[in-house]
């Protein structure tokens, strides 16, 4: 007779969820944890979305978080080798309720949430490194702690919330372990500077902030760039395609070091003290779509379940694991309370995501993922708005031409029209 | 360089294993060496001289980077045992 109903690996966001939601429900949790704290291990410094879940567990939790900024502009800008051109998403509304969204800097965010589970009492043990699955007839029974005597801990169900490189999912057959065509690498730079600067400089009032999202500046390396605002630090970094950077044979750190003194981003850096760096993976590439999340016994959540994407235009991955890890604790819960966590039974978890926004908005911009692979839009086509938009902008005594010349003028030799039709046409069934 | 000052911007708590593990004798048949590029701490570099991937675990922020873009089987790759490794913290 084990202690816990269930042992939950990974307190982020995924796991904290699934544990708070599982305790809420009456079920004894331990979470395990393999830092010194929850969000000890965590780098992230950008933006949660504003979603149902956390506010559902705990009332009034986006007034009580301790997030960093409040989002209130979205910037995103193409660089192009002499200038760049930018397109601003300033909301007024964003800064009352339903908030769009906050920056957070994730050692704190996780900590804090963390206690909260603690508080519903869920049991919270970190420096606990799972090292494996403890499987019996098939089924998952439980987990290994690493280094400790009696490191074994069984229970009727084990979900695993341990992050993109889950060593888990891989072990209970869920996937082979992700590959770099799946995965994108981002680093990281921290730079503080104190707060009433951040303002003056970016315009922003009363914990207001801002995401840049930059394209082009990744030495045509596919990816992009992003400089987020937090309360008195700026986090600026670079995210790259892992199989592009690789067979590039270019540094991470060469392209964080040269956007950082790029001429969009060294103004906003001017005076600030570097005080951190970080590099962390995260499931892309079209979110490679795994049969299923669930196992006789065994659940996973979050980024090890690779529930994360983006468009291009957005970047989502916090506010889909705590969904998945509060549909993946409703899921534990039943189950274990009727005694059955077969395969079978636990499969409502993946039919659970399959109905929810977050296995449809996977599915909605699985396209865009793969449209994301064409190398051209992160050098040439960034060069080519940036022609046009010089074109438009210059006055030179010569008379001016129509937008549509000008575009043709611009692109004439530099991109075939059949690739231009190619481009369009697969922009066009991405994201219309 | 950033990657220069990784140990003054990281914070570690190091254990006196490694928790990842090369098989040179693989490293050796590998003809891109990718962790050597990629690795964001720069971890792994090649020594021309002894031609060999010379790797130290120390500046390792466990992001995963390398296992990913190995694909000659060569790492042993583990989390550091719990409470050791990379830790954030403000």
């Amino acid at each position: 007779m084990s202690d816990f109903d269930a042992i939950v690996v990974g307190a982020g966001p995924a796991g904290i969820t699934a544990a708070l939601a599982m305790s809420r429900a009456g079920a004894r949790v331990l979470l395990l944890e393999r830092g010194e704290w929850p969000g000890a291990k965590n780098m992230f410094g950008g933006m949660l979305v504003t979603c149902e879940t956390p506010e559902r567990l705990l009332p009034g939790f986006w007034d009580d978080a301790p997030w960093e900024r409040n989002v209130t502009r979205r910037v995103l800008t193409v660089v192009g080798p002499e200038s760049s051109s930018s397109l601003t998403h300033e909301s007024q509304g964003a800064a009352k309720k339903p908030y769009a969204g906050f920056t957070l800097y994730r050692p704190v965010f996780d900590r804090w949430y963390a206690e909260r589970a603690r508080d519903a009492g869920v049991t919270l043990l970190c420096d606990c490194m799972v090292e494996g699955l403890v499987t019996r007839d098939g089924r998952v029974r439980g987990v290994r702690v690493a280094g400790r005597e009696d490191g074994v801990v069984e229970a009727p169900i084990v979900i695993a919330a341990d992050g993109v490189v889950s060593l888990l999912a891989k072990e209970a057959g869920l996937h082979d372990g992700f590959k770099a065509k799946d995965l994108a690498l981002g680093v990281r730079a921290l730079f503080r500077l104190d707060e009433d600067e951040i303002d003056a400089r970016l315009g922003l009032r009363g914990k207001e902030g801002a995401t840049y999202e930059y394209l082009g500046c990744t030495g045509g390396v596919r990816g992009g760039a992003f400089v987020y605002t937090q309360l008195d630090s700026l986090s600026v970094g670079v995210v790259v395609h892992l199989d592009a950077l690789a067979e590039r044979r270019i540094a991470p750190y060469d392209l964080l070091e040269s956007f950082i003194g790029s001429a969009p981003v060294a103004p906003l850096l001017r005076g600030a003290r570097l005080a951190e760096y970080s590099a962390h993976l995260l499931p892309e590439g079209g979110a490679p779509m795994l049969p299923r999340r669930s196992a006789a016994g065994f659940l996973v959540a979050g980024d090890a379940g690779a529930l994360c994407y983006t468009n291009g235009l957005t970047f989502e991955g916090m506010n889909l694991a705590m969904a998945s890890g509060e549909m993946a604790a409703k899921v534990a819960v039943e189950a274990a309370g009727a005694g059955d966590v077969s395969a079978e039974r636990l499969s409502a978890y993946d039919a659970l995501l399959a109905e929810s926004y977050v296995m449809k908005d996977l599915k909605t911009w699985k396209r865009a993922g793969e449209f994301l692979k064409r190398d051209q839009m992160f050098a040439l086509y960034p060069e080519l708005v940036e022609s046009l938009m010089e074109s438009i902008y210059r006055s030179d005594g010569r008379p001016k031409q129509r937008i549509a010349r000008l575009g043709l003028d611009v692109v004439k030799g530099r991109v075939s029209w059949r690739q231009l039709l190619k481009d369009g046409i697969a922009a066009g069934r991405s994201y219309l | 360089m950033i990657v220069d000052a990784i140990f003054d911007l990281v914070s570690y708590r190091l254990h006196d294993q490694p928790h990842i593990v090369l098989d040179q004798s693989r490293c050796l048949q590998c003809d891109h060496h990718s962790c050597t590029h990629s690795c964001p701490a720069r971890c792994y570099e090649w020594s021309a001289a002894r031609a060999r991937v010379e790797f130290a675990y120390e500046a390792c922020v466990e992001c995963g980077t390398c296992l990913a873009v190995c694909d000659r089987g060569a790492l042993d790759w583990h989390y550091p045992v719990g409470g050791f490794g990379v830790r954030f913290s403000r």
